[in-house]
């Protein structure tokens, strides 16, 4: 790919995170007030939003796997690659759990609400890429000991 | 006769800078959201993801950041990001007041501690904890739960339900701390 299309690309996901960003403050999603309410089930408000997302976005999956739709700029089939079971998924699901739980802060509304104004969330920013590290460096020691444990292999995840 | 225009248009403008929308309005525009960028892009929704992109800039030699993953042919990731850091802004922009930046509600409010040190080192640890689990189980509840659960991904449900019950039973587990100790304090 050259440099251009590079650029290109890299805008393009620039203005759909933008509107990500836009979509998750309206939400409320951005609001720790509103995390905690979900979780200690004071207000499901945040609840109906993600059952919405995942609705709706199960539907035109649906749709675009059987009626076979085809990429904007790939021209190929839409690809529906799933994560795979790594062996740290089950531990992995519940740190991030406990910690999203503590903060009411996600790694997706993070930087929204930092955008918005909240500059607590640059601190927990700055603790999201020292954890991601951290997984780094374990993943190192573990290929030294035991051979590959978290690098994450997806198939067709890769092109780039 | 443009009448009606005009005033359609204050209606869409009035509801785009209204701070909070209706559930099923904004959960439908996230899913909607989702797909059209697996539509236009080919690539699923994920957040957590560029934080590895981020270790490998900031000049990390570990294996794991040095992965085709992580390659700068991936740096939309990051980008992304920032898209979504300037969506947070426009919201606030437009809706004409920025986000208390002090107001974490009450439970948090109770729960962290109060001095300013204590906090910086409560949202590292949280933060710590949220980078270490999303990357160990391979998405967040971007890629999890509104991209993977949506394509029906059998680890991505898991994922998800182990999220939100570790996530449910913490905030549980410490509000009820946060009772016994205040009717025992």
């Amino acid at each position: 790919m050259n440099a251009n299309n590079l650029l290109v690309r890299n805008g393009l996901f620039l203005l759909i995170g933008l509107v990500f960003g836009f979509f998750l403050s309206r939400a409320g999603a951005t609001d720790p007030a509103m995390i905690s309410a979900l979780l200690l089930f004071q207000n499901f408000h945040l609840l109906w939003v993600i059952a919405t997302a995942v609705g709706v976005g199960a539907v035109l999956n649906l749709l675009a796997k059987y009626r076979q739709w085809h990429g904007l700029t790939s021209g190929r089939l839409i690809s529906f690659p799933h994560k795979p079971f790594v062996r740290t998924l089950i531990p992995g699901a519940l740190l991030f759990g406990a910690g999203w739980g503590l903060t009411g802060v996600c790694p997706g509304t993070a930087p929204a609400m930092l955008g918005e104004g909240q500059w607590f969330v640059g601190v927990i920013l700055i603790g999201i890429t020292l954890g991601t590290w951290l997984v780094g460096w374990i993943d190192h020691r573990w290929i030294n000991a035991r051979g590959p444990a978290i690098m994450p292999q997806r198939p067709g995840n890769h092109r780039g | 006769m443009t009448q009606p225009d005009l005033s359609l248009w204050s209606q869409t403008i009035e509801f785009l800078t209204t701070p909070l929308w209706p559930a099923w309005i904004a959960g439908g525009a996230i899913g909607l959201l989702a797909f059209s960028q697996r539509w236009i892009t080919d690539q699923p929704l994920g957040c957590s993801a560029a934080f590895g992109n981020a270790c490998a800039r900031l000049g990390s030699q570990l294996p794991l950041f040095q992965s085709a993953a992580h390659s700068s042919a991936t740096d939309w990731k990051l980008w992304f990001l920032v898209g979504i850091f300037l969506g947070g802004l426009v919201a606030s922009l437009s809706s004409g007041h920025w986000a208390a930046p002090t107001d974490f509600g009450t439970f948090y409010q109770a729960l962290m501690p109060t001095s300013t040190a204590g906090r910086v080192l409560w949202w590292l640890f949280g933060g710590v904890l949220i980078g270490l689990g999303a990357r160990m189980a391979g998405g967040c509840t971007s890629g999890h739960t509104i991209n993977g659960v949506a394509m029906g991904s059998p680890a991505s449900i898991v994922a998800s339900a182990l999220f939100f019950a570790a996530a449910v039973g913490t905030a549980q587990l410490t509000q009820f701390l946060l009772k016994s100790t205040l009717v025992g304090g």
